[in-house]
C-alpha cells in the first residue's frame, strides 16, 4: 500500500513557481495496477518520481509500505566506461543483493539478449541495447510495485512484446503504476486510474471511468472504449472513421491557431489532434493485421498442395 | 548522522536480510551503497582508463621529478637543514597532493554520479564520501610503495617517527575530506566556485611550503602564512619524517584539526540542507 498525504510539490523557476501538485491525498492499495492520466505538464511524471522517492515533496509525505522500483527502463544510471555486467552488479549491490548477485546477473543477461555486448562498455551500446539492459535489470528484482513512465520505456516491437509478457507473468505478485498516453496500454495493464488536473488528483476504481473523465476534461468529448474489429471490412470502416476524426481535429486546431485572439492555455485542441492521430494509427494497424492474415492464408494452402503433389 | 535517517524508508527490495520481510536498516542500506560505489569507483579509476594503474604511480613521480629539477636548476646550493631536499620535497608533495586530490575529485563527484540518484538509496553525499575514501587509500598505497622502493634503493625515506607521520597523513586526509564535502556542494550549486578552486591550486601549492621552505619567508609574513592549515600539516609531517628538521615556530596540529572538523561539519550540514537541489539539478 502506498499512502500519499497532503502532498505539495513545485519546481523553482526564475519567474514564478506555481504548484505542480497541490494537496494530493491518495491511497493506492497493494496489488492494484494504476494508470496515471493527465495532459503534458499536469504532473504525472512528477508524481511518479515522488512515489519512487527520486524527488522529495515540498510538503506532505508519502508512506510506502511496499518495495517500490525505480522507473522501469531508466538507463540514466549506467556508467558508460563500465561493462553491462559491471553496471548490473553495481545496482544489485545498492539493493543489498550481494549474496544473489550471480542470479541477478544471469537473469539480466538472459532477458536483455544482447549477447557478447554484455561484457562491452555501456557507452558502445545503441539506445535499444541500453533499454534492454535497463528493462532486464528492473525485472531481476522482486518489487511489489513497479513504476513505468512511457518517456523512459523504449525499445522495438518484439522487445516490447517480451516486456509485456514478463509483466503478465507477474500479475498477482506485483502491481504497476504507469504513466502513458497510450490508452490501449493503460486498458491492458491497469485496473484503476488517477486523473491529474490542474495540480489535483482524482482516484477512479475503474480505468475506463478515468479515461472517460480525462477526455471530458480535455476536449469535452465522450470517448467510448475502442472495439476490437473482428473482420477486415470492420477494421477498414474503423480506419475510415478514425481518419475522418483526425482530419476534423486537425482542421479545428488549424483554425484555432490562426486566430490571434485565441486563449487556450491547456492546448486542448492540440491534444485532441494527438489522440485522434494515435487512434488512427491503431486502426491502421488492425487493417494491416487483417490484410497480412489474408495474404498468409493462401500461401499456406499452396505449400500444402505442392507437398501433396510431390508425394506420389 | 542526520542524513542517514532519510534512508530508512521501508521500500527496499529485500534479498540479503536473513530474517526475510521487513526493511533493511538505514545503516545497512548506507553500507551497501558505499560498498557498491566503492567497487564502481575503484573499477573506473583503475581498470576503465587505459593504463590507469601506470598513471596513478607515474603522475606523482613525474611531478616530483619536475619539481626537484626545477629546484636543482634555480636554487642549487641551498640546503634544507636536517633533511635531504629530494626526500623533503617528496613528503611535502605527497601530503599536498593527498589534500588536493581529495578536494578536486570531490568537486566533480556529484555531477559524475547524477544518474545514480534515480536509485533513491543513493544520496549526493555518498559519491563524495566514497571518492575521498578511495583517493586516500590510493594515495596512501602509493606513498607506502614509494617509501618501500626508496628504502630498498638505500634512499632514506623511512619516517623517523612513523606514528606521528601517520597521524599527520590522516590529518591532511581529513582536511581534504572536509574541503571536498564543502566544495562539492558549493561547486555544484555555483559552478564558478569549482573553476576558482582549480585556479587557486597553484598559488596554494606555493603558499603551503611544498617547494620553498617556509623558513625563507620573512618574519613579519609568517603569521599570515600560518593561517593556512596545510602548512601546519606538511611541516609537522616533515618534522616526524626527519628528526633533524627545523621549521618555523607556531606549527600546531590542533589548528589543522579545527579546520578539518569545521569543514567536515559544514560540508555535512550543506549536504543535508541542499540534498534535494543537488539531486534535482
Amino acid at each position: 500500500m502506498i499512502e500519499i498525504r497532503n502532498l505539495y510539490k513545485r519546481y523553482h523557476n526564475h519567474h514564478d513557481s506555481p504548484w505542480v501538485l497541490k494537496d494530493i491525498n491518495l491511497t493506492i492499495p497493494s496489488g492494484v495496477s494504476v494508470g496515471l492520466l493527465g495532459r503534458n505538464g499536469a504532473g504525472k511524471s512528477t508524481l511518479l518520481r515522488l512515489i519512487g522517492g527520486m524527488d522529495s515533496p515540498d510538503r506532505g509525505d508519502i508512506v510506502r509500505n511496499s518495495r517500490v522500483s525505480w522507473p522501469i527502463g531508466l538507463a540514466g544510471g549506467f556508467q558508460g566506461s563500465m561493462t553491462g555486467r559491471q553496471n548490473v552488479k553495481f545496482v544489485a549491490r545498492i539493493h543489498g543483493a550481494e549474496e544473489e548477485i550471480e542470479r541477478v546477473v544471469r537473469e539480466v543477461e538472459a532477458f536483455a539478449e544482447i549477447g557478447n555486448a554484455f561484457d562491452e562498455p555501456v557507452k558502445t551500446y545503441s539506445s535499444g541495447m541500453r533499454s534492454r539492459l535497463a528493462f532486464g535489470l528492473s525485472l531481476a528484482f522482486d518489487f511489489d510495485v513497479y513504476l513505468s513512465d512511457e518517456a523512459t520505456a523504449v525499445g522495438d516491437r518484439a522487445f516490447k512484446a517480451k516486456a509485456k509478457e514478463a509483466f503478465k507473468a507477474r500479475v498477482g505478485k506485483a502491481s504497476l503504476i504507469m504513466v502513458s498516453h497510450g490508452e490501449g496500454v493503460l486498458r491492458e495493464f491497469c485496473e484503476a486510474g488517477i486523473v491529474l488536473e490542474k495540480g489535483r488528483a482524482q482516484w477512479f476504481d475503474d480505468i475506463e471511468e478515468a479515461i472517460g473523465v480525462y477526455h471530458q476534461a480535455t476536449d469535452g468529448k465522450k470517448v467510448e472504449p475502442p472495439k476490437v474489429p473482428t473482420s477486415l471490412s470492420e477494421a477498414k470502416q474503423q480506419l475510415m472513421q478514425a481518419n475522418l476524426e483526425f482530419e476534423q481535429a486537425r482542421l479545428d486546431y488549424q483554425i484555432a491557431s490562426d486566430d490571434p485572439a485565441r486563449n487556450d492555455p491547456d492546448d486542448a485542441l492540440r491534444w485532441r489532434v494527438e489522440e485522434s492521430r494515435e487512434r488512427m494509427h491503431e486502426a491502421r494497424r488492425y487493417v494491416q493485421q487483417f490484410q497480412s492474415q489474408a495474404k498468409a492464408k493462401p500461401r499456406k494452402r499452396t505449400t500444402k498442395t505442392t507437398k501433396k503433389t510431390g508425394r506420389p | 548522522m542526520a542524513m542517514e535517517v532519510s534512508r530508512s524508508d521501508s521500500s527496499q527490495p529485500n534479498f540479503a536480510a536473513p530474517s526475510g520481510g521487513g526493511a533493511r536498516s538505514s545503516w545497512r542500506v548506507a553500507r551497501s551503497v558505499w560498498f557498491a560505489l566503492f567497487m564502481r569507483e575503484t573499477i573506473s579509476r583503475t581498470m576503465a582508463d587505459r593504463m590507469g594503474w601506470f598513471w596513478m604511480i607515474f603522475e606523482p613521480l613525474a611531478i616530483i621529478g619536475v619539481m626537484v629539477s626545477v629546484r636543482g636548476l634555480f636554487m642549487s646550493g641551498r640546503h634544507i637543514a636536517g633533511a635531504d631536499y629530494v626526500a623533503w620535497m617528496v613528503v611535502g608533495l605527497m601530503g599536498f597532493m593527498l589534500f588536493r586530490e581529495n578536494m578536486m575529485r570531490s568537486i566533480g563527484a556529484i555531477e559524475a554520479n547524477r544518474g545514480l540518484f534515480a536509485y533513491r538509496q543513493v544520496k549526493p553525499v555518498d559519491p563524495v564520501l566514497v571518492r575521498c575514501f578511495l583517493e586516500g587509500m590510493l594515495k596512501s598505497l602509493i606513498f607506502i610503495l614509494f617509501i618501500t622502493i626508496g628504502s630498498l634503493l638505500k634512499f632514506e625515506l623511512m619516517p623517523d617517527y612513523p606514528f606521528g607521520a601517520m597521524m599527520d597523513w590522516l590529518s591532511l586526509w581529513a582536511l581534504g575530506w572536509g574541503m571536498g564535502l564543502t566544495l562539492s556542494v558549493l561547486g555544484d550549486l555555483v559552478p564558478e566556485i569549482g573553476k576558482v578552486t582549480r585556479i587557486l591550486n597553484l598559488p596554494l601549492l606555493l603558499l603551503s611550503g611544498v617547494i620553498f621552505p617556509v623558513l625563507y619567508v620573512p618574519h613579519q609574513y609568517r603569521e599570515y602564512l600560518l593561517m593556512n592549515p596545510i602548512v601546519h600539516g606538511l611541516e609537522s609531517m616533515r618534522m616526524n619524517f626527519f628528526s633533524g628538521y627545523h621549521t618555523i615556530d607556531g606549527i600546531d596540529m590542533t589548528y589543522l584539526w579545527f579546520w578539518a572538523l569545521a569543514l567536515i561539519s559544514l560540508g555535512l550540514i550543506l549536504h543535508t540542507r541542499f540534498r534535494d537541489q543537488l539531486k534535482a539539478h
